[in-house]
């Protein structure tokens, strides 16, 4: 960029002044409340020191788990900055964190216990005094089960409106049904998981393994908004000179600072990927060395049946119980016979065909090759709508320019019915070119600590096992659609609009309920269907002088948080709630009389990597490192020895228990609505993505006014489209299908693939002219996940909407 | 001397407006107004891009004041309100500011916000390091390089707070900072060099 120093690099002084009326904005909204200084104390009532500062962790929903100090003056929160560990170097932080100066005294904090006088959905509340919304809670939960028996009650906690991710106590004590699958995140660990190389969709190794690999491609994965405070794990890389490849349906920040960007149509992630195995095998770029030796693909397999050829076997797992499973046979070059994979001195056969005993087997790598021949990258440019040579490229550098990670976004390709094929994929790319277990190698979403230890020496707090949550037999997100016993609801957060698609549906299915109670810190889209709504803590208040024990993996650290400010308004603390409401039941004493009760009972025998970690010792520190911590600053391999968390300890790419749908290796397969080809699409031309915003995680921040300056719900629409609809940046846009609509303000930008739209995740329904964009997501089941670990995820991307100007 | 200043690697710059806000909370800067900026450069939207999809372009350019050597808001400032101190630092006595807004006008980086009504603050009282003045309706206000932070030998709150580390903090007029080496390792450059204002804000790529 030598030649953009002058005026030339678009400093002109109009420039300037146009991104100025960006940054003073228009978006934001009036409070429908009174001012918070109402609740507060006048200054001159404080009687502590002017200013003193609290050490709290801060953000578990986005994984940072930052350790924050807090400077408190006359009783308010001041600043906030990044903590300072024990070896003197400071944490990290992001506008996320800072924006809390505001956030936490938001007008649109609920601010008392309120109970609903119109109908529900219509947001019309009294106030009523916190014994008076206990008994109402607790009278619903006993009326329930009495009525309509034990399994009637759900509950659910978010990890905002709770001070602790923790404890859920209420469940079990109250025998609740807690929605089963959450169907969000893990449509690519459907599919990535059963092979050994992810857990829970995680990579086994962190961010911190970037910096050693030489190429990373990210998969719908945009970590300078989602993750902001683990992105300099991707600049230290890319100094390092690794070749930085994203895919992603937009122009993201994280895509300016790739080497390539590869924009392929909404929901087509797996065709690109079938298509870059394809240009592996064809080009003989795989590891021939490592399919042989590490992976299930020299597994014999019967040509008419496709089953594994081997013997039953079982083995006692970590836990002690003992798991049967297949031992398979490969063909061992040595002898010239088939042997079982577990045969010392075996020299596994990855290519040809042999009949034994009068049946023909083949191997999974020869299946592979055969199934894989259709996807050229000719075919995948076509569905992708990408250049063919950039997916041979991707292949050859993936392939060649080793170690690579394959980092896949947590929540964007997979909010598609084709996710688990995707998964599969993933790991089959991984594997056949040899990017595992070396170090700078892996698949899976990377974040949250990936393979760094967490706290191993916390005592957890026991109930006695008479306690425990009813066996859920439907999951939330299919509760308006499947028969359930549900009749009575008690959630902490908003987990009715944010943990389903077509919101439409769930919130009928919500007004059938008997009874709904809510729990939130700010007035979130489900609070105005509630009966009963409480008032929750922020992070940042405590009754008492400390509110939680937590670990936050990044820092490799244990947190004792301190209280910051006192209870703001009529708020109490999650657990504080949790008893209020057992003690109706009589069953107050299984839960933690305080805070300090419960961390004194956490960190009572810290042993192992906690060693020192003494409540005593917390208390005065505020966060202390795990023992070993600095052993995993430069990046950790997965798998160093080769061995894989499956059955066999090999990586199984080959799903026989899919063998029935014919996706024993995957196939490509259409998302379930957005795809071009889709009749609806006639009607419905746009394809509607949502994704991570820097100013929400998830819906949470909507309420920051801060925020609310420079983003609100705006849609964002490439130019073309908005031509052809004659629409303008700043005009209210009516967006909607068969399932809703709703109404909210255009942005148009080019960094938007013609024929999509994109918003940032939800935010709060009263901050949209009409409506709120889960109305129109699709809330399809993928019928083929009911059999696997995480379920149907939610399909909140697999949408199709039209537009026009409102 | 002494010439703080400093220097932004835009490489690392990732547009994740934590600095941003990061000086919001440190100054007490009320609503409306900001001191500090991250620019989709050229573009007026944020997080626009350049071009035609999908062959864009997009350069993250975070601005504040340059702390210019030869600054042309002191030269027009009529009550001497705007001065340099003797840390390089270009800064504004909010007591001799008479709100002509002649210093926002002359500068061509467009860095300066005036309070043009009471200001708002949400949340509803002073927040921020100890000892920032609060400034009243009628003045204008900018970035000071977190003068009460950098009196103390602490970085400016944005430089401590960058996730990625793009910001460099230090004295120009010692050749041995880290400010100075990145700027003769990096050939830095400065915005609007052909106006002379001789800014002490570097930045390379």
């Amino acid at each position: 960029m030598s030649d953009t120093k002058s005026l030339s690099h678009g400093l002109t002084r109009r420039g300037f002044l146009k991104a100025t009326g960006a940054a003073a904005g228009t978006l934001g909204l009036a409070g429908a409340m009174t001012a918070t200084s109402d609740w507060l104390a006048p200054t001159t009532a404080i009687a502590e020191p002017e200013e003193r500062k609290a050490l709290i962790c801060h953000q578990f929903h986005c994984l940072s788990s930052c350790g924050l100090e807090c400077t408190v003056r006359d009783g308010r929160m001041v600043l906030i900055e990044p903590q300072t560990f024990e070896d003197g170097t400071k944490g990290q932080i992001c506008l996320r964190g800072i924006s809390e100066i505001q956030h936490t005294y938001s007008v649109d904090r609920i601010q008392t216990p309120l109970k609903r006088v119109g109908e529900r959905g219509e947001g019309k509340f009294v106030q009523i005094s916190w014994d008076e919304a206990i008994k109402t809670v607790a009278d619903a939960i006993k009326e329930s089960k009495e009525k309509y028996g034990e399994d009637s009650f759900f509950f659910r906690k978010s990890t905002e409106a709770s001070s602790s991710h923790n404890y859920e106590y209420l469940p079990k004590l109250l025998h609740a049904d807690t929605g089963g699958s959450w169907g969000l995140d893990r449509g690519q660990a459907n599919g990535s998981d059963p092979s050994g190389l992810t857990g829970n969709g995680l990579a086994k190794n962190s961010t911190k393994d970037w910096q050693n690999a030489s190429t990373i491609v990210f998969l719908g994965y945009n970590p300078f908004e989602s993750s902001i405070t683990w992105s300099d794990n991707f600049t230290k890389a890319k100094a390092n000179g690794a070749k930085m490849i994203l895919v992603d349906i937009r122009f993201s920040p994280t895509a300016q600072k790739c080497d390539a960007w590869l924009p392929v149509i909404p929901g087509t992630d797996l065709a690109l990927i079938l298509g870059a195995i394809n240009a592996v095998i064809s080009n003989e770029w795989y590891d021939a060395e490592h399919i042989r030796n590490y992976t299930s693909l020299p597994y014999l397999v019967n040509v008419e049946t496709g089953e594994i050829l081997g013997k039953p076997d079982s083995k006692t797992d970590s836990t002690g119980k003992t798991v049967e499973f297949k031992m398979p046979m490969i063909w061992d070059e040595a002898s010239g016979s088939p042997k079982y994979i577990n045969e010392d001195g075996i020299e596994p056969a990855i290519d040809g065909s042999w009949n034994i005993d009068g049946v023909e087997y083949t191997t999974q790598w020869e299946l592979l090759k055969k199934q894989m021949k259709q996807y050229t990258p000719a075919w995948a440019a076509g569905v992708t709508s990408l250049d063919e040579q950039q997916i041979v490229d991707l292949a050859d550098v993936f392939a060649n320019n080793g170690p690579s990670i394959l980092a896949f976004g947590f929540g964007g390709p997979d909010k598609y019915a084709n996710a688990d094929l995707l998964g599969h994929a993933n790991a089959i790319f991984a594997a056949i070119t040899g990017n595992t277990g070396k170090k700078g190698s892996g698949v899976g979403w990377y974040g949250g600590g990936g393979g760094i230890p967490s706290a191993q020496g916390m005592t957890a707090w026991k109930m006695p096992d008479e306690f425990k949550t009813v066996k859920n037999k439907v999951a939330m997100y299919d509760m308006p659609y499947k028969e359930n016993n549900i009749h009575c609801a008690l959630t902490f957060g908003d987990c009715f609009t944010l943990e389903s698609g077509s919101a439409n549906n769930m919130l009928d299915w919500v007004k059938t309920l008997d009874f709904f109670a809510i729990c939130d810190i700010y007035h979130s889209s489900a609070v105005a269907y509630a009966d009963i709504v409480l008032p929750a803590l922020s992070k940042f208040e405590s009754a008492e002088e400390v509110s939680d024990v937590r670990t936050g993996r990044i820092a490799s650290s244990v947190y004792l948080n301190q209280k910051v400010i006192d209870p703001l308004f009529e708020a109490k603390g999650d657990r504080e709630i949790e008893r209020l409401i057992a003690a109706e039941f009589g069953l107050e004493e299984y839960i933690p009389e305080s805070n300090v009760q419960l961390a004194k009972h956490m960190l009572q025998n810290p042993t192992k990597n906690m060693e020192g970690m003494t409540y005593e010792a917390l208390r005065e520190k505020g966060s202390m490192r795990f023992k070993g911590y600095e052993n995993y600053l430069t990046g950790e391999t997965a798998f160093p020895n080769q061995t894989y968390p499956t059955n066999t300890g090999r990586i199984e790419l080959y799903y026989e228990n899919l063998l029935d749908l014919g996706l024993a290796f995957p196939e490509y397969e259409t998302p379930e609505e957005a795809y071009r080809e889709n009749p609806k699409a006639s009607e419905y031309p746009l394809m509607f993505v949502q994704g991570k915003s820097r100013y929400r995680i998830h819906a949470y921040y909507s309420a920051s006014t801060w925020f609310q300056e420079y983003f609100g719900p705006v849609v964002n629409i490439n130019p073309q489209d908005a031509e052809a609809r004659g629409i303008a940046t700043g005009d209210d846009v009516r967006i909607w299908n068969d399932r809703g609509e709703f109404v909210c303000t255009a942005l148009i930008n080019n960094s938007i693939m013609p024929g999509t739209l994109f918003m940032a995740e939800t935010t709060y329904s009263q901050y949209y002219k009409e409506g709120f964009l889960q109305n129109v997501t699709n809330a399809y089941r993928q019928e083929r996940c009911y059999d696997m670990k995480f379920g149907p995820q939610i399909p909140f991307n697999d949408t199709l909407v039209e537009m026009k100007k409102a | 001397m002494t010439r703080l200043a400093q220097v932004i690697n835009l490489e690392n710059c990732i547009g994740c407006q934590t600095c941003v806000h990061s000086c919001k909370m440190q100054n007490n800067v009320p609503m409306e107004l900001t001191w500090n900026r991250v620019l989709s450069e050229g573009e007026d939207v944020l997080d626009g891009s350049t071009g035609v999809f999908p062959n864009l372009t997009r350069t993250y350019l975070p601005i504040a004041c340059q702390m210019c050597q030869n600054a042309a808001c002191q030269r027009v400032c009529p009550t001497g309100a705007t001065y340099k101190d003797d840390k390089g630092r270009v800064l504004i006595d909010y007591d001799k500011c008479i709100g002509c807004r002649m210093c926002m006008a002359a500068c061509p980086y467009n860095v300066r916000v005036f309070n043009w009504h009471e200001p708002v603050r949400d949340p509803d009282f002073n927040y921020g390091g100890k000892g920032v003045p609060v400034r009243p309706k009628g003045v204008v206000e900018k970035c000071t390089l977190c003068k009460e932070r950098t009196d103390e030998g602490l970085d400016p709150m944005c430089v401590q707070n960058c996730p990625t580390k793009a910001r460099i903090y230090g004295d120009l007029d010692d050749p041995n900072s880290e400010a100075s080496k990145a700027i003769r390792e990096h050939h830095a450059y400065v915005l609007l060099e052909e106006q002379g204002t001789q800014p002490s804000l570097h930045y390379f790529e």
